[in-house]
Parts: C-alpha cells; sequence; structure tokens
C-alpha cells in the first residue's frame, strides 16, 4: 500500500511540474474553428487563406462575422503556422472541411497539398476539393464576405450528395484516384461577382498525374457524369410533333469491358444504360411515342458521353477508371499494360452501347 | 498470567461467555441492572410444597403466550400436584405445558442465550437443569411492497426485519426438502441469527462451506448494518464494486438458489444476499422474466449502455472539447463554442464542480425528510441550474453532459453498483483532464483490469463475459433468450445440476 502511495505521488509531482508526455489542454472558445482553406501558388510558394464561416459569440449576443486569415510562405505547414500569429485566438484547422485550390496552383501541382492534408494532424482527407476557375482560391474564399462561402460550399456539396449539383469529391477520393488511375476529376467553382450567390458551378476539372489539364463544362460535363454512373442533375426536353416532353434521368448504370487480343488491349466496350422518368408532357404518349421520345434522348446523350470521352482521350485521361473497371476480368493482362494505359486510351477508339428506358 | 495475556489479545473471544455453574442466583447477578429481566414464583396447583421461578425478559416475549401457554397451566394443571416430584421435570417437559417446544438445558450459557432470544426459563428448586420455552414476541413489520425494486408485473412481496418470517417466504415459494437453512450466530453483543440458505442439489458444497467458514470466522461486536455482513464476507475490501448481490424481493432470492447460488439474510435487515456475485446480477431485476423477452432484452442493452454512459460520459466531454475537438461535429462544436462563450472557468473544472454539484444535491435530497428532499432536487437542480446558466458561470453543455451522467447512472438496479460506478466516473474524469483520451483509455484499461482480478467466493466477476470457469456459459447475459431456451442454470457458478427445465 506504501509503495502504491509513494508512486502514486511521484507520479502527482512529476505531473505538477510539467514533466509529462500528455497532451496540453486548450479551451474551445479560445479557438478559431477553420472551415475552408483555400490554396494558390504565389512568388514565395504558396498562399493559404482559410475563413471560419459565421461565428457565435455567446447565446445572446448577435453572430460575429466570418474571420478570413492569410499568409504567404514557402511551404503550406509555414503558412499555417505563421497564421497562428495573425489571430488572437488559437488558429484551428481540425474542422477544415472545404478545401478550394486555385487554378494555377492546380496546373502547377496539387500532389504536395494533397500529400499535406493526409499527414496533418489536424487536417485530414475528408475536406470536399473545390477547383477555382480562372480565379484564386483567396478570391473564392473572400467571395463570401462577411458570411463566408462555407454554407455555399456546404450547400453544394449536400446538393451534389443528393444528385441535385455536380459531383463533389474529397481530396481523399480524389488522392487515391490519382494513385490508383493516374487521373481524377474535380468539381470546379467559378467565382461571381452577383451579391446573392458568391461561388457557382463551374464544370469539372480533369487532373492527370497532378496538374490540372483542363475542363470539361456543359454537355461534356454530363458525358463525364454519365460514364461516372451518376445521374445528371438536368431535366431534358424534347419536341415532338405536337408534343413538348421532359423527362429526368432516374439511374445511371454504367459498365466498361475490355477486350484482348493476346496482351494487346484490342477494344474498349462501354455500355450505359439509363432509365429516365416523364416529368411533364402536353399531351400523354401512346407506346410509339414514348419509343420516340426514348431514342431521341439516346441520342442526346450519346453525344454527351462522346464529347466528354473525345475530350478525356485526347488527354489521355482515364479519370473515371474504364481501364480498371473493363480489366477486371483479366488481372494479369491489366497489369502488363496498365503502365501504358493512358496512351491505350487515347488510341482505342471506344464502342458506345446506350440503353435508354422511358418510364411514366 | 495466561489469562491475563489472553485478555490483552486483541479483542479476545470468551467461550462460553458464562462459565458459572446454572443457578438462579447466578442468573440474576448476569442480568442485575437489567430492568427488563422479569422473576416470578409460581406455586404448582396451588400446592405450597412445589414451586418453580419463571424468568423471562420483558418486551423479548409475548405477554399472552406466557400467561396461556405457561403460567395458566403451572397454576391449575392438577397433576402438577400429584405427580412425584421426580417426575415434575419430565411432565412439564413432555405434555403439561401447551407451548410448541420445551428445551432442557444444563449450561448457565445457554439458558441466558434462550432468553434473549425470547424463551421463559423455569426453574425448580433443587435441580441443576432448567426448562426453557421458547415464547418470542412477534412484533414485527408487516410484509409490504419492495420499496428499492418496485414490480410492475409481480409479486409485491418485500423481505421484512424478522429473519423467521423471511425464511417461510422462500420456503412458501420453495416447497422443497432440498431447502436447507442452516442457522449461525453473529456478533457478541448483537447475538444476531445469521441464515444460509441453499438447494441441496444445485448449490455448489465448496461454495456453501466457504460461506459458512466465514460467517464462523465474523468475531465482532454486532450486525447492525449490511456492511457488516458485506465486507467481512466478501474475498476483498479494496474494490468500490459490490460482490454481494441483495434483493428485498423473495422471487428474485428464488431465482438465485434455483440458479444455484447460495442465500444469505441476516437478522434485522430487511434483504437476502446471494453468492456467488457476478457482474450481470447486478443488471439484473426481478422485472427481466416478467417481461417479454423481447422487451427484457432491450432494456438490459439499454441498463449495459447507460453503465457506460454514466461512467465514461463526463470524461469523454472533458477528452474531447479540451484535447481532441476535432473529432466532435463542426455543428455540434460550433453549438458548444457558442455555448462556452463568456463562461468563465476551464470546461476542466466546470465538469469536476458539476459533478461534485450534483453528487451534493442528491445527497441532501437523500437526508432530508421525502417532501423537503424533493424540494432541495427543484431548488438544486432546476432553479440554480437554469441560474447557473443565465449567469454564464456554467455551460449548459457542461450541464447536460453531466446530468446525462447522472440519470443514467439511475437505471442501475443495484445501487451499490452505481454507487460504484459513480466513485470510477471521478477518477476517469480527473484522468481525462490529465491526458485526454489517453487518460480515459488508460483508466478504463485500469477499470477493466480491476474488475477482472475480483473474485467472488472463487468465481470471477466477470464470469459471464470470461471463460474463467472453463464452464460453458449456457445462455448469454447481455440479453435474454426466450425461457423455454434457457435450459441451463448459470455456466459462471459451479452448479451441481446443470439443466433447469426437459
Amino acid at each position: 500500500m506504501k509503495g502504491v502511495l509513494a508512486y502514486l505521488l511521484t507520479g502527482s509531482l512529476l505531473l505538477l511540474s510539467g514533466c509529462s508526455g500528455l497532451p496540453t489542454a486548450r479551451e474551445m472558445e479560445d479557438m478559431a474553428l477553420m472551415r475552408t482553406m483555400g490554396v494558390d501558388k504565389a512568388p514565395e510558394g504558396v498562399e493559404v487563406t482559410v475563413s471560419t464561416g459565421p461565428r457565435a459569440k455567446g447565446l445572446q449576443a448577435e453572430g460575429e462575422g466570418s474571420l478570413v486569415l492569410s499568409a504567404r510562405e514557402t511551404s503550406l505547414s509555414a503558412a499555417c503556422l505563421s497564421m497562428q500569429g495573425h489571430s488572437d485566438s488559437y488558429v484551428f484547422y481540425g474542422y477544415v472541411d472545404q478545401l478550394l485550390l486555385g487554378e494555377e496552383l492546380a496546373r502547377a501541382g496539387i500532389k504536395p497539398v494533397l500529400d499535406y492534408f493526409a499527414r496533418d494532424v489536424e487536417l485530414g482527407l475528408g475536406a470536399q476539393l473545390w477547383l477555382v476557375r480562372g480565379d484564386t482560391a483567396r478570391n473564392a474564399v473572400e467571395s463570401g464576405g462577411e458570411a463566408g462561402v462555407d454554407g455555399r460550399l456546404t450547400t453544394l456539396q449536400m446538393d451534389g450528395k443528393l444528385g441535385e449539383a455536380s459531383i463533389s469529391r474529397t481530396a481523399g477520393e480524389i488522392y487515391s484516384d490519382l494513385m490508383e488511375r493516374g487521373a481524377a476529376f474535380a468539381p470546379a467553382l467559378a467565382t461571381q461577382k452577383r451579391e446573392d450567390v458568391s461561388l457557382t458551378e463551374g464544370g469539372y476539372g480533369i487532373i492527370k498525374g497532378e496538374r490540372l489539364v483542363g475542363y470539361l463544362e456543359g454537355e461534356a460535363a454530363r458525358g463525364l457524369e454519365l460514364l461516372a454512373g451518376r445521374a445528371p442533375a438536368e431535366v431534358l426536353t424534347v419536341a415532338q410533333p405536337d408534343n413538348l416532353v421532359s423527362a429526368r434521368v432516374n439511374l445511371v448504370h454504367t459498365t466498361a469491358d475490355l477486350r484482348f487480343q493476346g496482351l494487346v488491349p484490342e477494344g474498349l466496350e462501354l455500355n450505359c444504360r439509363v432509365e429516365m422518368e416523364l416529368t411533364e408532357y402536353q399531351t400523354p404518349l401512346d407506346p410509339i411515342q414514348r419509343e420516340a421520345v426514348a431514342q431521341e434522348l439516346e441520342e442526346l446523350l450519346l453525344t454527351r458521353i462522346e464529347q466528354a470521352l473525345t475530350q478525356l482521350r485526347q488527354w489521355q485521361a482515364d479519370c473515371v477508371g474504364l481501364g480498371l473497371q473493363g480489366a477486371v476480368g483479366h488481372p494479369w493482362k491489366w497489369k502488363q499494360i496498365q503502365g501504358d494505359w493512358p496512351v491505350w486510351f487515347g488510341t482505342l477508339q471506344p464502342e458506345i452501347q446506350l440503353q435508354v428506358t422511358v418510364h411514366e | 498470567m495466561a489469562q491475563e495475556k489472553h485478555f490483552d489479545s486483541p479483542h479476545p473471544r470468551k467461550e462460553p461467555r458464562f462459565d458459572q455453574s446454572l443457578s438462579l442466583e447466578n442468573l440474576k447477578e448476569i442480568f442485575s441492572g437489567c430492568v427488563d429481566f422479569m422473576e416470578r414464583m409460581v406455586y404448582l396447583n396451588g400446592d405450597r410444597e412445589r414451586m418453580v421461578t419463571v424468568c423471562y425478559l420483558l418486551g423479548m416475549t409475548r405477554n399472552e403466550r406466557l400467561s396461556d401457554y405457561i403460567l395458566r397451566p403451572l397454576a391449575q394443571d392438577t397433576d402438577l400436584s400429584r405427580v412425584p416430584e421426580g417426575e415434575l421435570f419430565s411432565l412439564l417437559q413432555y405434555g403439561a405445558l401447551y407451548n410448541l417446544a420445551a428445551v432442557r438445558r444444563d449450561r448457565l450459557d445457554d439458558v441466558v442465550n434462550d432468553l434473549l432470544l425470547g424463551s421463559c426459563a423455569l426453574f425448580f428448586p433443587g435441580r441443576m437443569d432448567v426448562l426453557t420455552l421458547p415464547v418470542p414476541t412477534e412484533e414485527k413489520r408487516s410484509v409490504g411492497e419492495p420499496e428499492n425494486e418496485p414490480a410492475l408485473k409481480g409479486s409485491r412481496e418485500s423481505f421484512v426485519e424478522s429473519i423467521r418470517t423471511n425464511t417461510a417466504m422462500v420456503r412458501r415459494r420453495l416447497k422443497a426438502p432440498q431447502l436447507k437453512i442452516k442457522e449461525h450466530i453473529v456478533g457478541r453483543q448483537s447475538r444476531t441469527q445469521v441464515d444460509v440458505l441453499y438447494l441441496e442439489d444445485m448449490a455448489d458444497p465448496d461454495t456453501v462451506k466457504q460461506v459458512e467458514d466465514k460467517l464462523a470466522d465474523i468475531d465482532i461486536d454486532g450486525l447492525e448494518a449490511a456492511g457488516n455482513l458485506e465486507e467481512y464476507m466478501a474475498d476483498t475490501a479494496r474494490s468500490p464494486f459490490p460482490l454481494m448481490a441483495y434483493t428485498q424481493r423473495p422471487d428474485r432470492l428464488c431465482q438465485g438458489l434455483l440458479e444455484g447460488r447460495v442465500a444469505l439474510f441476516a437478522d434485522g435487515i430487511p434483504l437476502g444476499w446471494m453468492v456467488p456475485g457476478t457482474i450481470d446480477q447486478f443488471f439484473k431485476t426481478s422485472q427481466d422474466r416478467a417481461y417479454h423477452w423481447m422487451v427484457a432484452s432491450a432494456l438490459s442493452l439499454v441498463r449495459y449502455f447507460c453503465a457506460l454512459v454514466t461512467v465514461l460520459l463526463p470524461g469523454l466531454y472533458i477528452a474531447l472539447v479540451t484535447f481532441h475537438p476535432e473529432a466532435i461535429p463542426p455543428k455540434l462544436a460550433l453549438s458548444i463554442v457558442a455555448a462556452k462563450q463568456e463562461v468563465p472557468f476551464s470546461t476542466i473544472f466546470e465538469v469536476l464542480i458539476m459533478l461534485l454539484a450534483f453528487e451534493v444535491i442528491q445527497e441532501a435530497g437523500l437526508r432530508l425528510p421525502g417532501p423537503i428532499g424533493a424540494t432541495v432536487s427543484i431548488l438544486g437542480g432546476l432553479v440554480v441550474g437554469n441560474a447557473a446558466v443565465e449567469a454564464h458561470i456554467v455551460s449548459p453543455a457542461v450541464l447536460i453532459a453531466v446530468a446525462i451522467a447522472g440519470v443514467a447512472g439511475y437505471t442501475q438496479p443495484s445501487q451499490d453498483f452505481g454507487n460504484a460506478l459513480r466513485l470510477w466516473r471521478f477518477l476517469l474524469a480527473i484522468l481525462a483532464s490529465l491526458g485526454g483520451l489517453f487518460g480515459l483509455s488508460l483508466g478504463c484499461a485500469g477499470l477493466i483490469y480491476h474488475l477482472a482480478r475480483l473474485e467472488s467466493f472463487g468465481v470471477p466477476y466477470l464470469a459471464p463475459f470470461t471463460t474463467g470457469t472453463r464452464m460453458p456459459r449456457g445462455h448469454p447475459s447481455l440479453f435474454r433468450l426466450p425461457l423455454p431456451a434457457m435450459k441451463w442454470r448459470d455456466g459462471a457458478i459451479q452448479t451441481q445440476n446443470r439443466r433447469n427445465q426437459r
């Protein structure tokens, strides 16, 4: 018993004297909880801009505006550290769940940023990644004004999950795509000068290796969504004789099959099954008319897929993993051609089978 | 010299306590200064040549029985004046008196014990033996409802202070001669009856022997509180966790006996203990078998979950808010930050003080009479709590965390187990204050290590969740199967007959 007491006493004395490897306590109300981080290329290295979003100030007090901090340093970690001195609160990056990358930085390479997010104890790869098209991330972060951009980005993210907006992607998803496929797609945002909304959707940025190679927008962006197996958030309208028919994509199922001649890829076959639902029409459709509508929609969607594929093949960027999916039945053959797949992807002419079913 | 040394030894025991010769004078000397000691000389059938002296302790005997069954026959039975002197003792012992029992005693110590237990003693002039007749009073609290273990669907009987009433309640439910009841006397001054109950062909004989040996080893002045028995019977007193499950309900005690456990009663204490005590016993209620098995299982899981909540929540709150805020969902974090603004104290201080305040309010509510206690709880819990939040002295999040932890503790069927969890809650909160989740994890590991080291009468405390006894468990402990599927007695204890149904 005396021994136990002696150990407890010694332990307490050591702890009280500060000789412990225990973590340091920090009160949450003394922290600035950063929600959004923007990273840009700068002459010194990188420019990091962080924003808290609207902050609460006590139960009875009015909400406080968002805190925006910015720092230019040679590295991301140095910039994050230097921002600690810019605020009277402890700048806490553990809640950063929106990551904006400026176009210049994206074209220079995003891997260092993703590496830092993967390694840092506070940050994580669960943050949503957005590319800022034609502008800097700093401008995008600051475009939110007092309210910050966090709310807008969260809305876009949730809409994306519900199929009401572009596909939202986390830094981790993009990082793993880059490692597995050598290419990835990321949603792009465009800064606006409008008062009601600061950021709007700007298609998808295609990243190859670690650099941004270009954007898919409009029809091609919708085609990319079909290739990725996601229903585009869009209502398609088809003009029929004496009838205007609107339909919405409910379900998309895309599969790829890679044919080999020996160890050489011979062809890439894409099967895309799309189920659509009529949302509006002026007069009810009979089966023949419905078939005609389906055919017209099929042509429309086929054009989109072809546009997306043409652009992707031109960049040799299989960002949706068609090759990996197509070779799933031939793993050892895939291993042989995996390194050269981007070249094969640009060379092979895909055969697209599209089947559209229209439901009442 | 040897005698002096004997009395110098710590708490010397003298056996027999009264070694004088058996005589009325010696008895009167022993009870001198006792105002309740009564003696009365009675002429047998009015014969002045034949008389006996009746001794008893007023209040310990029932006056009507003493008058009707003993004094009236002594005074009116004509045979008592006719039989030869030598046969008089036998006549009284075997027939003339209407009392249920009559015992011949030839040692003063036994006579003193009998008087203390409510007998009267008949002294015959010139004889060296005495007839004692048990006429104890039956004044006792009537059987009421179990206040600590209320029943919505089941028996409403509760144990009382009279040990014989308690054993009778058990006997009425288990009408089997295999139910053995053995009596021990504990306490030099209190001479408290302690009964050991078990089913002969089910209970482990080793456990019964251990219980009886431990009872025999108890050498104390008096057994006045439950702790007097529990702390002497338990294998270790260093754990706050109870090692003997107790109940106020006869049906639950009978269920324990049917599982092969050994039960204990002490006179004057209105509850029964069941040993060996394993951790699952403290999560069970008597209602578990009354409800539908799905409902009972769900409630059992809720109780286990609440045990985790009550012991971990304050520590977890401190660890997350102070050391690992990144683990809190962002919206919850913003709410906590908003609530914490303008509060002058640190989270650690807030939680520890609120835990202490919770205990203070609970203790104050318990110590005061019912209506005042309720008022204190309302004033302390609602009014002061609300005012403290309004004045930004404590944050509502801390108040909610501490209150949830406190209320979750009340779901524990065993008050003793709940109290142990309360102590560990403080310890884990302090460890979390020192090292965050690391400290909390270290505390949890310590708690598991502590529980794993405990044993109750040779059975591991965590036996239902371990394979320490090398016996098949039979049925799960976290939830209850339908009763027809529970064909085995509790695997944690060494029963002689494992199967409990066809």
